[in-house]
């Protein structure tokens, strides 16, 4: 008997919860043709459990979970929501520290909010294209692809993290130098940002071998 | 030469091969009228009545004459109607001068594409009408069936019906024909065709019962609710106008949930429904780790308010996954492996 490598407790029948507040509290009328019929579909079907780290607050944000994850060492937790809980206060801080030294006009382009920041910044160190070495004649060819918007996020999210544990002076703390990345990614200058180029220039180098894909 | 009582689709023997298993249509016959005149002479033995003799009444005849102390139940005597023991089988494809009757036997499966080839010929037969009523610029009528109520034939129903083995990839493309069919918008005249393969679905998956409110003493109202998550088990008890205070096992949640994430998990079903600082909640909880005894708290503390809230939101609180009991647990460690995924270290020598 044959059993599947990656299977879940879950029946298959079963779907993702949806979370959002604001989805729910939006009256009958207000929803479109296609959005009533999912409700009724989901009104039939079996829904499985939320799970820990997800609630319906308004200080709990998918990427940023997932960013926490990704810190994760050895299964801590604790360890990594505390690191970004320190990272976003330490953001906040170098940001008012220049809104209340900044001359009137400029006041209001300064961004306080480390949510936005976090999320710009992450959306300045996405690549656009990558590289798959795509094995043709016996010679590896490096490819220039597109990618997928989830791997743009995984590949953003991890060349923020191995920056911050590799390139840091020894006395420096993860949530500074996490917090100094971001802000520099947030002003598109800063080593991530410049490996970002660094790759679409050879996308670039490399746009002879684009025919060998073949999806 | 008798089969065990099996469905055709176990059966692997090639089903249009002729062998001595077959069973014509005569042999099928003389088992009905001895199945029929065995009941008379049964429900005479029994002392009632030959004409009111029911199945029920046959397999306790059946069970009082013949006691069995085997274990499985298949494996007792048993008397059922012919239909039911001998599976349903194809009689002999071919005629006697070895020519098949039908034009697709060679295929092997042939039910299964004279299947196909009707559904896309109804296919075909709404596309022609919807150019028809183009042509006549008549608007398509739009009638949606509701997906909601019906699924489709399971792979096992379906081979049992066409009475052939099928692939996955088979099924898949049939299924997938069906639904380009219903998707179209004047695809309820083939309606006939397609109830054939669909069956209702019994939606009762909220079989939940409303438990009213208590009143304690003081005249509050108050309601409980357990829950489980891992090893651990918990129940709340919900008060109403309370000041948003929750004790665990006698502790301030502050004290005994150290860590942020839990505490959010506990409020979650109280910030979802927008009654933070409303209720008050008293819970026991035992076993588990932390994360665990936070998510079964969650789960009594949902249940519990289910009866301070109208029906839409407890509806809204199921589709957020606040109700569903979470199925995962620790997975077994297994032999050969040092952990349950967790392989030992690959040495090439």
């Amino acid at each position: 008997r044959l059993t599947q490598v990656r299977w879940s407790r879950y029946n298959p029948s079963f779907i993702e919860p949806e979370v959002n507040k604001e989805l729910y509290q939006k009256p009958w009328e207000e929803l479109s043709e296609e959005e009533k019929e999912k409700m009724e579909l989901k009104a039939v079907q079996p829904i499985k459990a939320a799970p820990p780290s997800v609630s319906s607050s308004v200080f709990s944000d998918p990427m940023i979970s997932k960013f926490t994850n990704m810190m994760m060492k050895d299964g801590n937790k604790i360890l990594a929501r505390s690191l970004m809980a320190q990272t976003l206060e330490a953001i906040k801080r170098k940001q008012l520290e220049k809104y209340h030294k900044a001359p009137e006009d400029e006041k209001g382009t300064i961004e306080c909010n480390p949510y936005v920041i976090f999320h710009q910044a992450l959306k300045n160190c996405q690549p656009i294209i990558g590289l798959s070495s795509i094995t043709k004649g016996g010679k590896t060819y490096q490819v220039p692809v597109p990618l997928k918007d989830n791997r743009k996020r995984f590949l953003a999210m991890k060349w923020l993290i191995t920056e911050c544990r590799e390139n840091k002076n020894r006395r420096m703390l993860m949530p500074e130098k996490l917090s100094q990345e971001l802000l520099q990614a947030f002003n598109n200058e800063g080593p991530i940002i410049k490996k970002k180029h660094v790759l679409h220039k050879m996308a670039e180098a490399n746009r002879a071998y684009a025919h060998f894909r073949w999806w | 030469l008798r089969l065990i009582y099996t469905t055709t689709a176990v059966q692997r023997k090639n089903v249009g091969a002729s062998g001595p298993e077959k069973y014509t249509e005569a042999f099928i016959k003389k088992q009905i009228e001895e199945f029929n005149l065995g009941k008379r002479h049964l429900a005479n033995m029994m002392g009632e009545d030959p004409e009111t003799f029911t199945q029920e009444d046959i397999d306790r005849a059946i069970a009082y004459l013949f006691p069995s102390g085997l274990f499985d139940k298949q494996a007792r005597p048993m008397m059922k109607h012919p239909t039911e023991i001998f599976p349903e089988q194809r009689k002999i494809q071919w005629g006697e001068d070895g020519r098949p009757f039908h034009f697709l036997f060679y295929t092997g499966k042939q039910s299964y594409y004279s299947l196909m080839h009707e559904t896309y010929e109804k296919l075909l037969n709404v596309q022609k009408y919807q150019d028809q009523l183009a042509a006549q610029d008549l608007p398509p009528r739009k009638e949606k069936r509701n997906l909601a109520g019906s699924r489709w034939l399971t792979k096992i129903e379906l081979e049992e019906m066409l009475l052939e083995k099928l692939s996955d990839d088979d099924y898949s493309r049939f299924i997938q024909l069906l639904q380009k069919l219903m998707t179209l918008p004047c695809g309820d005249i083939e309606e006939k065709h397609i109830q054939k393969f669909c069956k209702e679905v019994p939606a009762q998956l909220q079989k939940v019962v409303f438990e009213p409110l208590k009143y304690d003493e003081r005249g509050v109202a108050f309601s409980t609710g357990e829950g489980t998550r891992k090893t651990a088990r918990a129940s709340a008890i919900v008060y109403d106008n309370g000041t948003g205070k929750i004790t665990v096992n006698g502790i301030d949640i502050l004290h005994y949930f150290p860590v942020l994430q839990d505490r959010e998990q506990l409020l979650f079903p109280f910030q979802f429904l927008d009654r933070v600082g409303k209720h008050d909640m008293v819970c026991t909880v035992s076993g588990g780790g932390r994360s665990a005894q936070a998510g079964a708290i969650r789960l009594a503390s949902a249940k519990a308010l289910r009866s301070f809230v109208t029906e839409k939101e407890v509806e809204f609180m199921r589709q957020a996954g606040l109700l569903t009991f979470d199925p995962r647990v620790k997975e077994r460690k297994k032999p050969g492996q040092e952990g349950a995924r967790r392989k030992f270290t690959w040495k090439k020598r």
